[in-house]
């Protein structure tokens, strides 16, 4: 064990491996969505996945923390491991998995409640607080780490549902980090979002870089540039390339990536 | 001449008028249809309407005037004396009106010579046992003035029908002869024809509104009546439901809370069935179910709403209310004794509650289901359970849709007439005890009104007080249950 | 967890906690979520359980009234009694009444059971035959003059207790408080079952028939309700269906935004939910205390469940030209018809299989509804002779499938109960071959644009 932990560092750019993906298969019905993907995503870093639409990107991202299960026509074939335990090993329960892999959506989608309500309920239901005081202590953290405090505190009370746009999303990031997640996957978080909010949503990506490791799937190539520090190019249900930004963006090895990246194809 | 045999001719006359008027635009195009401003089909239609719709708006118009008339002008003819001794002018009214029809019928038989029935006096025929042989039976001996004034019904009532038939086929006669000159080659048959067909459309969908108006005009008017004769204060607040049906008037207890409260107590035990297992079930088909078994037991389930009630009324009498007799009667298994008889509030509330899951468990399903997926993906990608996602996030989400669906139901099963009728059983009794037997507001609208009911006396005319209760009640369940749905799919829309 | 709660700042939770292994919380959850599941699941399976049991009250009790029990009796058409002239004229022969016949039928039964020995008296063993009997072979006795003298075997009908007994349906002990047969006659009908001289055959009287006073269940049948019923529905088919069409119509395609299709729209979807009874006391006052129709009559009961299926209809009948795609429509205003052309041309004729299954359908719960019947007078017993003709069904007194259903359950006699839940497996197949049509028409032409 040691020594594979070893070698693995050895492989990575210094860094420890959160999530590692060995010729990922996915099927919807019949359709083969997703092919012989791997892939190692690094802890403490944001890793961008980009393609054109259909590519699998999203696909892949909601593999990782199993919400593909909700769907009955598919279906997961080769490993996911998280920290070396695979992820679709049947002793896993999901529930306990996405606890520990959030998730943040294209879409806002705050639940109709109360802020407070929509923050405290990941904590809730995984019972990470003992008393009303922890979970307070607990929203407010969360709040603060999405950048959201000082807009809504005097405010816990009102309707999740009735903020802008990108106070939805930030609030949706910080019911996603409430329950104090390792891996945190965004799914497109700003096709819904305008400028602004997607700004101040790309700020708070950075920042949550710190504590976790952070995959997101984008449409948008600058978008990847600024806040990823690893890039993935997903092509017609293929991982064609996967580097550092840097590297992607100024010198694909890929012609494919290549023709991406220059707006020839997507 | 009978209505039907006028409508008839009407019809004929329409469709000569659709002959002619086609051939005369033909003729005025010389025979050729691109002369035409439209198809020669429509300056038929354009005739065969012209004649027929106005004849039809008389004819309606004449129905409906005509008894009025008449009965105002017979009506002053009734002596106080002889309103009195009868209880109500609309008694007196009806014998009259029976004893013109008995006149009529002796004529068409033969009994009396045509102009005899206008003359027979009071003093010389025995007018009871004369009507009684041509098969009109009188409740009682007919007076003098009945008599007159009957007659004067009947010559009014032939006059008038006369008159009737005259002005229908003069009116079908003058819209024939216009439109029929009217039809020239640049008249604009189509543009007239489509203004009349919307016209049509127009007064079919009034009829719903006049249908309202009829219910709620009929309601209004006999309660009215029946609170003339019977004080408004003691119905609305009366503990008793005792009416007598020996005489008219008089003697009756007609307080409506005993049979609100049966109404209530049974439709809160149907819904006490029907509200978990329609929930669940829906919560289960939509959250759970693979597509299978969702194509199979959701129609299973739907079949339920497809049962007449009246099969429900045989099952609650039949079935279910032996067996729970079986149960908790005397000699029962439970040896409580908490039943004597089949029919009780649990019969009915229980046999009304299977009645009522589909209906919950399809509404709820909807209302479920209009509950975005992004609301569960959110819930899920959180690690919540699919059972905390129902529970804490998609039920709180549904839950304005679900309270309007169980308020719906509610409102169903206070309308409900069959189930309790058979059920429920006939005794009014403000009692907490569910395993006795109680009546509600439909059934007794029921007994009320079955038979042969003359509409002057309070017992049959407390129906249409009941029947306002009833409307007013679930009318209002219904529009508040609508809003809260309206307003839950707005949030999601 | 200690780590989590000691230290619940995000992100810098407890790492190394395994997920090969359930914690207890999750397992605390996953069995409430399986709780949770069997309680969706008991919800269900208690319904169809239900609707189990309601079928099978209505077929293991229904089905023996499509049976009846027949004895097969020799009777002695004796000229001294049938027509005492002897010069076969028909007018004699008619004078003489069912009571005249009752000793014929009499004399036949004791000759029957002759040789079996019994403790019925011989005045007491017409008791096992229905009262019907006498009628039987009167009318054939009128129809066949020439048979006077003869012996001719009649099949004639048993009481109801004797039909039931061999139903099962009577028990020896119901019999102890019964004036109408004894536990003698059961011996005696089990002798006569033992030599085949009863019968027990399809019964077609039963479909067919009309119902028949509180003493005679064993004659009383569902075809008179059933022409009823069916007259009822000609009225609201050739009713609803052009005024609810009519109605959809203007309000889907023509009707502007304003005050007065707000209120036509709020009244429609509020008429749907007015309870039936509502609608009886509408035709109540409207077709019978204001127009004077004829009480009891198809044509008032028709004209009432119209008022009452048009919401349905109209509701149904809007969905499906709704379904109906704009670029027809504008296909057809663009090649110049007007657009009352282009409803009645295209749009109307591609919602119609959905019109006619919403149409089917709005029949069917007409079909079933009671209430409604109950409050104009088509109970009680009416629905006793046929319909002379067209009109004559459409204005004499007659009843309804389920309201003959509803007035045999309230008849004392159990006998009548077996009627009513035979009535019921009747309207069940006419409102399941509906739905079924309602079905293939949905299948057949169902559109997807």
């Amino acid at each position: 064990m040691e020594d594979m932990v070893h070698v693995e560092r050895a492989m990575s750019t210094q860094q420890d491996i959160k999530i590692k993906a060995n010729t990922v298969q996915v099927y919807y019905g019949e359709n083969h969505a997703i092919k012989d993907v791997d892939v190692e995503i690094a802890d403490k870093t944001v890793t961008a996945f980009i393609g054109p639409s259909g590519c699998g990107k999203s696909t892949f991202l909601r593999c990782i923390n199993r919400m593909n299960d909700t769907i009955d026509i598919c279906r997961v074939e080769g490993d996911i491991l998280i920290d070396g335990e695979d992820i679709y090993h049947p002793n896993v329960d999901p529930v306990q998995l996405r606890a520990k892999v959030g998730m943040v959506f294209q879409k806002p989608n705050p639940f109709p409640k109360s802020i407070y309500d929509n923050v405290a309920y990941g904590p809730k239901i995984h019972g990470l607080a003992r008393n009303k005081a922890e979970l307070d202590e607990i929203v407010e953290k969360s709040l603060r780490k999405a950048a959201l405090w000082d807009e809504v505190k005097d405010r816990l009370d009102a309707a999740g549902t009735g903020m802008s746009g990108g106070q939805q999303q930030r609030l949706c990031i910080a019911r996603a980090i409430a329950t104090q997640p390792e891996v945190l996957l965004m799914d497109e978080p700003c096709s819904a979002l305008d400028p602004i909010a997607t700004a101040q949503v790309e700020e708070l990506i950075d920042e949550l870089r710190q504590s976790f490791s952070v995959v997101i799937v984008t449409h948008s190539m600058q978008q990847a540039a600024r806040v990823s520090q690893k890039t993935a190019f997903f092509h017609l249900g293929n991982l064609v390339e996967f580097d550092d930004t840097d590297k992607i963006f100024t010198n694909p090895q890929d012609p494919r990536t290549e023709s991406y990246i220059s707006g020839r194809i997507g | 001449m009978s209505n039907l045999l006028i409508v008839i001719i009407v019809f004929g006359l329409g469709a000569i008028g659709f002959l002619i008027g086609r051939n005369r635009a033909m003729a005025s195009g010389e025979g050729d249809m691109r002369n035409l401003h439209s198809l020669p089909f429509y300056y038929g239609a354009n005739v065969g309407f012209s004649t027929m719709i106005p004849a039809i708006g008389v004819l309606a118009l004449w129905l409906i005037a005509q008894p009025f008339a008449i009965n105002n002008a017979v009506s002053g003819m009734l002596s106080a004396d002889n309103i009195e001794a009868a209880g109500s002018r609309s008694l007196v009214m009806s014998d009259v009106r029976r004893v013109s029809e008995g006149l009529d019928a002796a004529v068409t038989q033969g009994v009396l010579a045509r102009d005899e029935a206008s003359e027979i006096a009071f003093d010389t025929t025995d007018v009871r046992a004369l009507l009684a042989s041509v098969g009109v039976a009188l409740g009682s001996e007919v007076s003098a003035d009945t008599l007159r004034a009957a007659q004067r019904y009947r010559v009014m009532a032939n006059r008038g029908n006369l008159l009737k038939t005259i002005a229908v086929i003069a009116a079908a006669l003058a819209g024939l002869a216009m439109s029929y000159r009217a039809t020239t080659k640049d008249f604009r048959a189509r543009n007239v024809v489509e203004r009349g067909v919307l016209m049509l459309l127009i007064c079919a969908a009034s009829i719903a509104v006049l249908t309202t108006l009829g219910i709620i005009l009929s309601l209004i008017f006999n309660t009215i009546e029946f609170f003339r004769l019977y004080a408004a204060s003691e119905f609305f607040l009366g503990l008793r439901w005792n009416p007598s049906f020996s005489g008219r008037g008089g003697g009756s207890e007609l307080g409506i809370l005993p049979l609100l409260w049966g109404t209530l107590y049974i439709s809160f035990v149907a819904l006490l069935v029907a509200v978990p297992l329609g929930l669940f079930a829906a919560i289960y088909l939509s959250e759970y179910a693979s597509k299978r078994v969702r194509s199979v037991a959701k129609p299973l389930l739907e079949i339920l709403a497809g049962i007449p009630t009246i099969v429900y009324g045989l099952f609650a009498l039949l079935t279910v209310g032996p067996l729970l007799v079986d149960v908790f009667g005397n000699d029962g298994l439970l040896g409580v004794g908490w039943m004597s008889g089949g029919t009780a509030v649990m019969t009915a509330g229980l046999v009304m509650g299977i009645m009522l899951i589909p209906f919950v468990s399809s509404l709820s399903d909807d209302i479920i289901n209009a509950v975005p997926q992004a609301m569960r993906d959110g819930s899920y990608g959180l690690g919540a359970t699919q059972s905390e996602t129902v529970r804490q996030v998609i039920l709180p989400a549904a839950l304005p849709g679900i309270v309007g669906a169980i308020l719906l139901a509610a409102s169903r099963a206070i309308g409900e007439t069959m189930i309790v009728v058979l059920g429920a059983g006939a005794a009014a009794r403000l009692s907490l005890n569910p395993f006795e037997a109680m009546t509600t507001v439909t059934a007794k609208i029921v007994s009320q009104l079955t038979g042969d009911s003359d509409f002057a006396s309070p017992e049959a005319l407390v129906a249409f007080a009941l029947g306002i209760t009833l409307f007013v009640i679930t009318l209002g369940l219904n529009i508040f249950a609508l809003y809260i749905v309206r307003k839950y799919r707005e949030q999601y829309d | 967890m200690t780590d989590a709660t000691a230290n619940p700042i995000p992100g810098t939770a407890s790492k190394g906690k395994s997920l090969l292994e359930q914690d207890d919380r999750t397992k605390r959850r996953n069995a409430a979520e399986k709780r949770f599941r069997a309680y969706g699941i008991a919800a269900i399976s208690i319904g169809l359980l239900f609707l189990l049991a309601l079928l099978w009250a209505i077929i293991n009790n229904g089905i023996p009234a499509f049976t009846q029990t027949f004895i097969n009796l020799e009777v002695e058409l004796a000229e001294e009694n049938l027509d005492p002239n002897g010069n076969r004229s028909l007018e004699d022969i008619r004078k003489v009444s069912t009571f005249g016949y009752n000793p014929l039928i009499g004399a036949a039964l004791i000759a029957e059971t002759a040789d079996i020995e019994t403790e019925v008296s011989d005045g007491d063993l017409t008791k096992i035959l229905s009262a019907s009997a006498a009628a039987v072979v009167r009318n054939y006795v009128i129809e066949n003059p020439d048979q006077i003298g003869e012996t001719v075997e009649f099949r004639l009908l048993a009481s109801s207790r004797v039909d039931g007994y061999l139903k099962g349906r009577v028990q020896r002990e119901d019999l102890a408080r019964d004036r109408n047969l004894d536990a003698a006659h059961l011996d005696l009908i089990d002798e006569m079952v033992t030599r085949g001289s009863t019968e027990r055959v399809f019964n077609w009287d039963f479909i067919l028939g009309a119902d028949a006073s509180e003493s005679r269940p064993e004659q009383a049948g569902i075809g008179v309700s059933m022409l009823g019923s069916f007259f009822m529905m000609i009225v609201v088919l050739f009713a609803a269906l052009p005024i609810g069409v009519a109605a959809s119509i203007y309000l889907e395609e023509f009707a502007p935004q304003n005050k007065f299709t707000d209120l036509i729209e709020v009244n429609i979807s509020n008429l749907a939910a007015v309870p039936s009874i509502v609608f009886g006391i509408l035709g109540l006052a409207v077709f019978i205390q204001f127009a004077h129709l004829p009480q009891s009559a198809p044509l008032v009961g028709g004209l009432t469940l119209t008022l009452m299926t048009l919401p349905t209809i109209v509701i149904s009948t809007r969905a499906s030209l709704k379904a109906v795609p704009p670029s027809i429509r504008d296909a057809a205003l663009g090649v110049g018809a007007s657009k009352m052309q282009s409803v009645f041309h295209h749009v109307l004729p591609l919602a119609m299989p959905g019109i006619l299954t919403g149409t089917i359908i709005g029949l069917a719960q007409a079909l079933g509804e009671t209430a409604p019947l109950l409050l104009i007078g088509m109970v009680g017993y009416i629905a006793s002779n046929y319909p002379d003709g067209v009109a004559s069904g459409f204005l004499d007194p007659n009843s309804a499938m389920p309201a003959q259903i509803y007035e045999w359950a309230k008849r004392a006699d159990p006998a009548y109960y077996e009627r009513a839940w035979g009535g019921i497996i009747v309207l069940l197949l006419f409102l399941l071959t509906m739905n079924i049509i309602a079905i293939i028409l949905r299948r057949r032409f169902e559109r997807r644009w």
